[in-house]
């Protein structure tokens, strides 16, 4: 843990709680494939009405931009399915 | 004894409704399918007529120019692009508006198949999951196959020939596993057809196993095999070395390689052997190999049926030499079907998992819906067939 000194915080924010906290729940599901260079945390704020906190930390730049690419194309994939699905 | 009434379908109704979502390879499909309760499937060995019925089954697929595969990176941004839009189709396809309350379970696929589009799928599935409330249901890819022919075609206890893009099984059903008696050694039967086809730069579209068919057809010389390694090993099947050999046969072909006796003639000079040889050759080895195993696993188990499931499993050459070997048995019979079921689908992920779902089998931590790229067949277990 020490060593991922490379840091990015994203806030993402979603209509309400109740879908913040499932796309938190959905990412946070999966294991993280190399957890000695690559960590990361989701969170629902609790001031903030639906804010998804997303804290991302890596031993490099390079692990940092892909681990963080990869995430935002799944939160991206989530929120498109709320957009569309969501009480259809 | 298997009682597959007990767990009772939403809002009071006689029937259950399944979403299956599939994306274990280049095919994204998405299926809906019905399940009237019937009072024959409370006990007994039934779960292959539950008469199902598909309200609808759409794919998708990606499809990469002649000469490439297809990778895991971008089958997953296809999947990724493609799924909410064939989601919303196949539910109006179903006349449902309302999935919260139309839907009972949704199945997904968890494996086998590539980490990356299997992944896309999953995020989708647990998403509709925690938004509508619906519980979900992680199949495993070949026992939706397996479920789906079951279903379609009525054979009771049949062996089980899965051959695919991926995977190349001989199985048969014992005491709650569907049992894997022969398999590939190394690479899956389809994915030796179609990296010959990237070889032979034809069109992926339909499918590439498709397009060598169709070449295999137009041989002029059905009498003259042209040889290749026969590489049968007890039970399983080797293919990567006949791959390379034929590889090789169709490059010399493509240079003009004049050296290669077998193909031009020694003398004159003269191309002997076409394209359409090749590939005729190639499906007439690969399936004679096939056929072997499958008519050692019937002696085995003393089966005289045989299911065909998979993409591999539509073509009409396999299924014709199948029927051949079939016939000579006494009370043979082959079942197969036809594309819509034999390729990857989202129904048989539906039939499948709406079986493990009214068997009560459903997800009950986010964490057991975490895909896996290696998951045997014979690692579930069956709990919705008698011993």
């Amino acid at each position: 843990m020490s060593n991922l000194h490379h840091t990015l915080e994203v806030k993402i924010p979603f209509k309400d709680n109740r879908l913040a906290t499932t796309a938190q729940k959905v990412m946070a599901t999966d294991p993280i494939i190399r957890p000695e260079s690559f960590q990361v945390e989701y969170m629902v704020s609790e001031d903030d009405n639906g804010t998804l906190l997303a804290k991302f930390s890596a031993e490099d730049d390079r692990s940092l931009r892909v681990g963080v690419s990869s995430s935002l194309s799944s939160i991206l994939t989530i929120i498109e399915t709320m957009d569309e699905l969501d009480s259809v | 004894m298997v009682d597959l009434n007990t767990i009772s379908p939403k809002n009071g109704r006689n029937y259950y409704i399944a979403l299956g979502l599939e994306g274990s390879a280049n095919k994204l499909g998405i299926g809906i399918v019905k399940h009237p309760i019937k009072s024959q499937l409370s006990s007994g060995d039934n779960s292959h007529q539950c008469d199902a019925q598909i309200l609808s089954n759409i794919r998708d697929t990606y499809i990469t120019p002649p000469g490439e595969g297809f990778l895991p990176r971008d089958t997953a941004r296809h999947h990724r692009n493609w799924c909410v839009r064939l989601i919303k189709k196949a539910l109006k396809e179903a006349g449902f508006n309302d999935p919260s309350n139309d839907i009972d379970v949704i199945c997904f696929t968890k494996g086998p198949g590539m980490g990356a589009p299997l992944h896309s799928v999953a995020i989708i599935a647990r998403t509709c999951s925690l938004l509508w409330d619906i519980p979900l249901v992680g199949v495993n890819h070949c026992i939706g196959h397996i479920e789906m022919g079951r279903e379609i075609t009525k054979a009771e206890n049949p062996v089980v020939l899965y051959v695919s893009g991926g995977n190349t099984q001989v199985i048969a059903y014992s005491e709650n596993r569907y049992r894997i008696f022969g398999e590939t050694l190394d690479v899956a039967i389809g994915n030796c057809l179609d990296r010959f086809a990237r070889t032979l730069k034809i069109p992926n579209h339909p499918s590439p196993g498709y397009n060598i068919e169709q070449l295999a057809l137009k041989c002029q010389n059905k009498d003259k095999l042209i040889e290749l390694p026969y590489t049968v090993k007890g039970m399983d099947l080797s293919m990567s070395g006949i791959l390379a050999y034929i590889d090789s046969l169709a490059k010399d072909l493509f240079r003009g390689n004049k050296q290669n006796k077998l193909l031009f003639d020694k003398k004159t000079g003269k191309q002997k052997v076409t394209i359409e040889d090749l590939c005729y050759s190639l499906q007439e080895n690969l399936f004679a190999m096939l056929i072997e195993i499958t008519e050692r696993a019937m002696a085995h188990v003393n089966s005289s049926t045989v299911l065909i499931v998979g993409g591999v499993g539509c073509n009409v050459r396999l299924q014709e030499m199948m029927a051949v070997m079939c016939h000579d048995r006494a009370n043979g019979k082959v079942f197969a079907t036809d594309d819509r079921f034999c390729i990857d689908n989202g129904a048989m992920i539906a039939q499948a998992g709406l079986l493990q779902f009214r068997m009560g089998d459903i997800v009950k931590d986010l964490k057991e819906t975490i895909v896996t790229q290696k998951f045997r067949t014979d690692e579930v277990f069956v709990s919705w067939r008698e011993k």
